[in-house]
């Protein structure tokens, strides 16, 4: 028996019960070789899910007097009905302006203030994945020069930057390097514990408003929390549970702030 | 009571029996609570007055669902041309804000949103066949299109929605934690 080929249309087909029950153990097997497919399959059953559960609740509602009269052989007042339908008509207009301007203004103007964040968090990720891999190069400057990374690093990023000590929370620091952020700098300062895991601050002079949160990529890999405080952005990044690394990231961040004197 | 009056009794039941569903598909295709219930009420109003031609044995489920469809995408284009004069009689008004239902979790909100602001053709597909459960085949029928593009539609509005929800999910993430 030849097994036929399966694709991503085969996915819609099985979620909607309509794969021939003969394609159906091929197509299993198809899914379990190709973990990509397996995780399309299984986000858009649980979208459905979602979408199912979103509109459950409407099945227990009582059904409005004048659906059931009207069925019943009874007519509601044409002139409520009316003016239900201009309220309506403006709501679903709003509605709509507001989704679809809401959708430009995600790439035009709400989209830049968002963008501030998205980026220092995306650029602090990248530079963690870069770095903390490395074993060699990791740092431009070690920990054993301390006094001269914070020098250079403050100077060049124009920020007073210290090196938080996270030893409770048993990391120790192994150095720092410069990296561009956008038109400026940014100072990393990389981190390790007993085991080698490992997290990366990331601080620049950028960003033009106040956000702080946890950012994480689509793809998965490490996270970043965050703060932004106008001219002044850092990011905690590592792969530790989000929070280990939120607790970490406060630790640092607290003593990052009263070290700029900031707090 | 003649056998006429029975059967036409008989069918008033099975449409009210109906109007449950008939409301979610509504409030899927339309969101806004009040509108979805318009819909539902032209869908029995145009149903009552053809009862006639709802043959007997027919699932009135679907007999009601192609209607309220058609209705549906000529509300649609309607809509699209009353747009421009609602929005100038309604300028400078405090008409703006559309209260959220309370009893929406933000994950449905979300999700409500997301639908709609996907093309209504792939809304109707998705939400006939993944909420409300129909085979491609009755689908199709339903809505007046041939069972590939159905499918078609059913895999782009899918795949549409996930992308819409990613983009909800990463704006959210960005704003979550205090300090």
């Amino acid at each position: 028996m030849t097994r036929r080929d399966f694709s991503e249309r085969d996915i819609h087909l099985a979620l909607d019960g309509e794969l021939p029950d003969e394609d159906r153990s091929d197509f299993e097997a198809w899914l379990e070789s190709t973990p990509e497919m397996k995780a399309r399959s299984l986000r858009f059953e649980a979208d459905r899910l979602r979408l199912r559960a979103a509109f459950a609740g409407v099945l227990e509602e009582r059904v409005p007097d004048r659906l059931a009269m009207r069925t019943a052989g009874e007519t509601s007042s044409p002139i409520a009905r009316a003016l239900r339908w201009r309220f309506a008509a403006a709501a679903a207009l709003f509605l709509a302006l507001g989704a679809g301007g809401g959708y430009i203004a995600g790439i035009r103007g709400v989209g830049l203030e968002a963008l501030a964040e998205d980026e220092l968090a995306e650029e602090a990720i990248a530079a963690h994945t870069i770095y903390a891999a490395e074993q060699r190069h990791a740092v431009e400057v070690g920990a054993d020069d301390k006094d001269h990374l914070l020098a250079w690093l403050s100077k060049r990023v124009g920020v007073t930057l210290i090196a938080p000590d996270l030893q409770a929370e048993g990391f120790h620091l192994v150095g720092g390097r410069l990296l561009p952020a956008g038109q400026k700098t940014a100072g990393l300062l990389l981190y390790e514990d007993a085991k080698g895991n490992r997290i990366s601050i990331y601080v620049t002079a950028e960003g033009e408003e106040k956000a702080k949160g946890i950012y994480q990529l689509e793809t998965g890999g490490a996270s970043a929390v965050y703060w932004l405080d106008e001219g002044w952005g850092c990011a905690v990044v590592g792969t530790l549970p989000q929070d280990q690394l939120l607790d970490v990231g406060k630790k640092a961040y607290r003593q990052l702030l009263a070290g700029a004197g900031m707090v | 009571m003649s056998a006429e009056t029975t059967g036409m009794d008989q069918r008033r039941t099975a449409i009210l029996a109906e109007i449950p569903r008939l409301r979610r598909y509504a409030r899927a295709l339309v969101r806004d609570r009040d509108s979805a219930d318009d819909l539902v009420q032209d869908c029995l109003e145009r149903a009552l007055s053809r009862m006639d031609n709802w043959t007997s044995g027919e699932n009135p489920r679907r007999w009601l669902f192609t209607i309220m469809h058609h209705l549906f995408v000529d509300q649609a284009r309607r809509t699209k041309r009353r747009a421009e004069v609602v929005m100038m009689a309604l300028e400078g008004s405090e008409a703006m804000s559309v209260p959220a239902d309370q009893a929406e979790s933000v994950a449905s909100r979300e999700i409500m949103d997301a639908l709609q602001a996907i093309s209504p053709d792939r809304r109707a597909a998705l939400v006939i066949v993944g909420v409300e459960g129909f085979s491609y085949a009755e689908a199709a029928t339903m809505l007046g299109i041939p069972a590939g593009t159905l499918m078609s539609r059913v895999a782009r509005g899918r795949e549409e929605l996930r992308g819409l929800l990613d983009d909800m999910g990463r704006r959210r993430a960005i704003r979550v934690v205090e300090r």
